[in-house]
């Protein structure tokens, strides 16, 4: 139930995004804090959680390398 | 006769003035195309309009009592100072090559404790030791070449990376697509990445000097667990390792969407998969079923679990041991929304899945508020949960006859509160020059991380970004 729930709001965000924003009516989307990525000045916390926890990945950054094992 | 002679110069020459008009209309065609296509590259924007250098300084320190190093007891003192200077250069109207180079340098009392019979005759895992493997730095290397379409609809990436610690070497190389539509509301973007590592391995002190001198070669009065001496301690069940690479491949799907004019989402489905040496050579373990040998003072040992212990050091049974695959499923999403002209929130989830049985979920939320034209103010609280590895078991509960064994607790079951604050500043017209460069922005940002099994961090990060004027 809990599934068909999170599906339907996607989907309802998804379908109402049919009407797309113009370039000219973006200036809150186009706000630097805005962006969908993490901050520059957020890699060293996203290396160090990386270390220290067991899960990786799903946030754009860097995925793999390095051993981690201090 | 002339009659039809005429006729046919007349059907000649009219052949030839339609060869001649179509020529002239396909040159025409191509002068205006042409044209167009001038007029498209005269007005096109530039990717990126001049150079911009990020240069950026971070602290971090930790401490907790679980080393891994000593078998998942002791002291987890770290601290690390790491600085990057990022390089995005225009190389023309269309591509971007950006160069990423970075230094990190570390002291850390597990690392320490690869050999802890260093000091002054008083190992204890609850202090760093003087050895060489007290410090380490770590290098690293990446150019990445992005190049984008005259529509900016379509952007190319390639990168290649490299770093390298005393121990470890590491070389990757990626790419990567992305596409937006729906008037640049829609992005879906495709991104693979391989490293491919190698160990140079380093094993505790005493198991590497057993496989090599045999049984009696440790320097100092090996103790039974009653204090009594002894030459008994015989770590058979430890064998070096013979294959030491390790490579990690991973695929990325992402995709963002603008829904509002104040709200927009994105989502990523990885899949990364790991082979080779995925434990971590100087681990310890100490088994359930085994005796206890030591090695410092005596009178230490019945409080050896305890802080107060200043001066033994119970000698491995073996290192860490894992399979040497691992398949990860990490599912991202981030939504943000544009509340007013002073506050924006931003907001992260994520859900992971291995098949070491490690699920684990993650989420976040930051709140900027733009105190004025130049300054915002970012609170933002981190909660992080996660299931232990199926190979994980406490200090001093592995069996001998297991297959796998780890006592990092980083593999364990916890949760970890990390909460902070950042400052933002922002200067559009960079007034602060230095040399050729003004100074656009300034961010710092400074977090405490809290584990519910009393691991504790800090981590301050400040980044400057300059643009060549």
């Amino acid at each position: 139930m809990a599934k068909k729930i999170i599906l339907g709001i996607l989907l309802g965000l998804i379908f109402q995004s049919c009407n797309a924003v113009k370039e000219y009516e973006k200036v809150a989307i186009n706000d630097p804090d805005m962006k969908l990525s993490a901050r520059t000045s957020e890699r060293y916390e996203t290396t160090f959680q990386v270390y220290r926890e067991a899960a990786a990945g799903a946030n754009g950054g860097k995925s793999g390398g390095g051993c981690g094992c201090n | 006769m002339v009659v039809n002679q005429v006729v046919v110069v007349d059907v000649i020459n009219m052949i030839k003035m339609k060869k001649i008009v179509i020529a002239l209309s396909l040159f025409s065609g191509i002068i205006s195309s042409a044209q167009e296509k001038d007029s498209t590259l005269v007005f096109k924007k530039r990717v990126l309009e001049s150079v911009e250098v990020d240069f950026l300084l971070s602290y971090y320190n930790q401490d907790g009592s679980k080393s891994a190093v000593s078998g998942g007891i002791g002291s987890e003192e770290l601290t690390d100072i790491a600085t990057n200077i990022v390089v995005a250069m225009p190389l023309n109207d269309d591509a971007v090559l950006t160069v990423d180079l970075g230094i990190s340098a570390y002291s850390s009392a597990s690392s320490s404790n690869i050999n802890p019979y260093d000091n002054g005759g008083k190992p204890t895992p609850w202090q760093a030791s003087s050895g060489a493997s007290q410090s380490d730095q770590l290098t690293s290397v990446t150019a990445n070449y992005a190049h984008s379409s005259d529509s900016r609809n379509f952007i190319w990436n390639a990168d290649v990376s490299f770093s390298n610690e005393y121990d470890y070497n590491s070389v990757g190389i990626g790419g990567g697509i992305a596409y937006l539509f729906n008037d640049k509301n829609s992005e879906i973007s495709l991104k693979g990445n391989a490293y491919l590592d190698k160990w140079n391995p380093i094993y505790p002190k005493e198991l590497n000097d057993y496989e090599k001198y045999g049984a009696n070669s440790i320097n100092g009065t090996i103790w039974d667990q009653n204090g009594q001496a002894t030459i008994n301690y015989s770590p058979t069940a430890f064998k070096t390792i013979s294959s030491v690479n390790r490579n990690s491949y991973s695929a990325s799907v992402g995709f963002s969407q603008v829904i509002s004019k104040k709200l927009q989402f994105s989502v990523f489905f990885d899949v990364l998969q790991q082979q080779g040496l995925l434990s971590t050579p100087y681990h310890r373990i100490y088994f359930a079923d085994k005796a206890n040998y030591y090695i410092g003072q005596a009178q230490y040992i019945p409080n050896y679990e305890s802080e107060s212990n200043a001066g033994v050091y119970k000698l491995a049974d073996d290192i860490e041991r894992l399979p040497d695959s691992r398949f990860k499923l990490p599912i991202g999403a981030r939504l943000n929304y544009y509340i007013n002209e002073r506050f924006v929130l931003r907001t992260y989830y994520r859900f992971y899945s291995d098949n070491w049985d490690i699920q684990s979920h993650t989420a976040s939320i930051e709140l900027p508020i733009k105190v004025s034209d130049r300054f915002t103010v970012f609170p933002m609280y981190r909660f992080y949960t996660q299931t232990q590895s199926k190979y994980y078991a406490p200090y001093e509960t592995h069996l001998s006859t297991e297959k796998y064994y780890t006592s990092d607790a980083d593999l364990s079951t916890f949760d970890a509160n990390q909460y902070g604050f950042g400052v933002n500043y922002t200067d559009i017209f960079t007034g602060a020059k230095i040399w050729k460069f003004g100074l656009k922005n300034i961010d710092f940002r400074f977090n405490r991380y809290q584990r519910s099994d009393n691991l504790e961090a800090n981590i301050a990060t400040i980044g400057f970004k300059f643009v060549m004027q």
